[in-house]
């Protein structure tokens, strides 16, 4: 009977990693919820929408460009993009700017959700200034779609191509009625075996949909599409590169002062979403097509671009160093060039962690007056790939000396949660300063955007350290003095 | 774009952090630190007094203190 007991715990184990992976893919963004009756205002009209869908990445890249009115008798300023629940917890980085304006920067944007039954979410673009009436203003939004590409066929032969397959709506969903639009799709390459074709009498001009350019397809125009209306369309292309999705990626930024320098480490956990092997991965055929380096499904190298100056990199995962790595330090970026230990196929893993060192003077900057100081780091570095990578949570954590307060800072990712924390660990006594940040949905063309942390970091915290230990070391002095004088002779004491 | 930390940032481009003690200097620096404090505790293991303890314990300790931080620092655990 003992045996029972161990089962159901490892049942509940077991049902707990379940709980876990179920958990990734739920939006962690806080929102407006609405009743169900809410029904978006019509106060607006597109006037011409163009939506551009980018599939050269292993990741749909949409950027709508859509001229508004304001057909209400008042100024408005409350723009709602929908969105599928199940889709809008998968769009990342969504930012709006005005197409003939983009100097000043994303609009504010926020999330808003009917109650639970609903099958819609919001993206509720707020505009700077109110449009009046009659007036007219060109919006520039641009997202990602993470998961969204299917593998079709779901497996292949190791050394075969790779398809993916995307749907969408021809129709751009919109809470608005909009007079003239049209989707163009651009393709990695011009082999597209599959895809939708719309009856010719929905076409504005009447011609046959899609009209095809070279890796180019453009679904429409269509005129006067009523609010809310959706006609579904696939397509199916040849992708024969990894679609590298990362679960999540953990990025500690060490500042310290006493050293000089900044700690950088990032933790991967890396999978590949692209069609599955057929067969058993045979190493012989892997190793005779590596000669003549083919296109392959499977994720072979990673390249990190680091800052000029780095030093110390390192590579390892689960089982210890990773020594099939290279650094080339150049005079442009330091490229760490990483070859995980196996060559990951579809639905394969491989997690790992990679840090490096650099010269803290080229990052962090201090005020003329006052003891504050100004760092300013990337967001994320990760690798750059022409396929680009995907990732679903970030968590990225700033570990300033002990001693620091005030934290501010600045950024342009778009995050969901931001919080200080005491981080403790080597010679700390009351612990480091930690600012964490989330995002999630996030893709590799966030790599430039900078982060700004401004702290104050008295010149009395910065000497903690060492005082600590010099007041140990004198107490082992006094205990020392202290036992020393102990006299432990038998007999009577000496009288001086 | 402009944003207001941004601008402190630009504000702040003719002072860049660098710390007293260069990087390359610390493991000379440290070594040396803890070679005196080294020296100093082993003369007062020899005489042991009260007067001793403020002048051998005292500048042994800070000897000790500053040289540690730094050593830990130059052997790549930056605190």
């Amino acid at each position: 009977m003992r045996s029972l007991p161990l089962f159901s715990s490892c049942l509940a184990a077991l049902s707990s990693f379940a709980c876990a992976e179920l958990n990734l893919s739920q939006p962690l963004l806080s929102k407006q919820v609405l009743p169900s009756t809410f029904k978006p205002p019509q106060v607006f009209k597109n006037v011409n929408l163009v939506r551009n869908t980018n599939l050269d990445k292993a990741y749909p890249r949409e950027t709508i460009n859509v001229i508004i009115e304001n057909i209400d008798s008042k100024p408005q300023s409350e723009y709602y993009l929908p969105f599928e629940s199940s889709l809008i917890s998968r769009v990342g980085g969504l930012e709006v700017k005005d197409k003939k304006d983009a100097e000043k920067g994303s609009f504010k944007v926020e999330v808003v959700g009917l109650d639970e039954q609903s099958s819609t979410e919001f993206y509720l673009i707020h505009l700077p200034t109110p449009l009046a009436p009659k007036q007219q203003q060109t919006l520039s939004i641009t997202y990602s779609v993470l998961s969204a590409l299917a593998p079709v066929p779901a497996k292949i032969a190791q050394s075969g191509k790779q398809y993916l397959q995307y749907t969408f709506s021809a129709y751009t969903p919109s809470v608005y009625v909009t007079e003239k639009q049209k989707t163009k799709l651009k393709f990695p390459s011009g082999d597209v075996p599959d895809y939708t074709t719309l009856p010719a009498d929905l076409n504005a001009e009447s011609k046959a949909d899609p009209q095809k350019q070279g890796s180019t397809f453009t679904y429409g125009p269509y005129n006067d599409v009523p609010a809310g209306a959706e006609q579904f369309a696939s397509v199916r292309y040849e992708f024969t590169k990894p679609v590298i999705h990362a679960t999540r990626l953990e990025r500690d930024l060490e500042v310290s002062h006493w050293g000089g320098n900044l700690a950088s480490e990032e933790r991967y956990w890396l999978t590949n979403q692209g069609a599955e092997l057929i067969n058993q991965f045979s190493r012989v055929e892997w190793q005779k097509s590596q000669y003549m380096n083919p296109a392959s499904s499977a994720l072979k190298n990673l390249n990190l671009p680091l800052h000029p100056g780095t030093v110390d990199p390192y590579f390892t995962d689960d089982i210890g160093n990773v020594s099939t790595s290279h650094f080339r330090p150049g005079r442009k970026e330091n490229l760490l060039e990483l070859k995980p230990r196996y060559p990951v196929f579809g639905g394969w893993k491989y997690s790992f962690r990679v840090g490096w060192n650099a010269d803290l003077s080229t990052y962090l900057r201090k005020l003329a007056k006052g003891d504050t100081y100004v760092l300013k780091v990337p967001f994320l570095e990760g690798p750059r790939m022409p396929e680009g990578i995907q990732y679903a949570k970030v968590h990225l954590r700033v570990i300033l000396p002990e001693g620091a307060t005030n934290v501010r800072y600045s950024t342009n990712v778009p995050l969901v949660d931001s919080t200080t924390s005491i981080h403790k660990t080597f010679m700390d006594t009351i612990g480091r300063t930690a600012l964490e940040l989330h995002a999630i949905n996030l893709v590799d063309e966030f790599r430039e955007r900078d982060l700004i942390v401004t702290y104050d970091y008295p010149w009395t915290a910065g000497y903690r350290k060492p005082i600590v230990i010099t007041l140990g070391m004198f107490a082992v002095f006094a205990v020392t003095w202290v036992l020393g004088s102990i006299d432990t002779s038998i007999g009577k004491p000496k009288k001086v | 774009m402009s944003t207001p930390l941004l601008d402190v940032w630009e504000a702040a481009a003719s002072s860049p952090y660098h710390p007293s003690i260069a990087k390359d200097s610390q493991f000379t620096l440290g070594a040396f630190l803890l070679l005196i404090a080294l020296l100093l505790a082993g003369v007062f293991s020899l005489n042991r007094s009260i007067l001793s303890l403020p002048v051998l314990g005292v500048p042994a300790s800070l000897a000790f203190g500053f040289g540690a931080v730094y050593m830990i620092c130059a052997v790549g655990v930056y605190v």
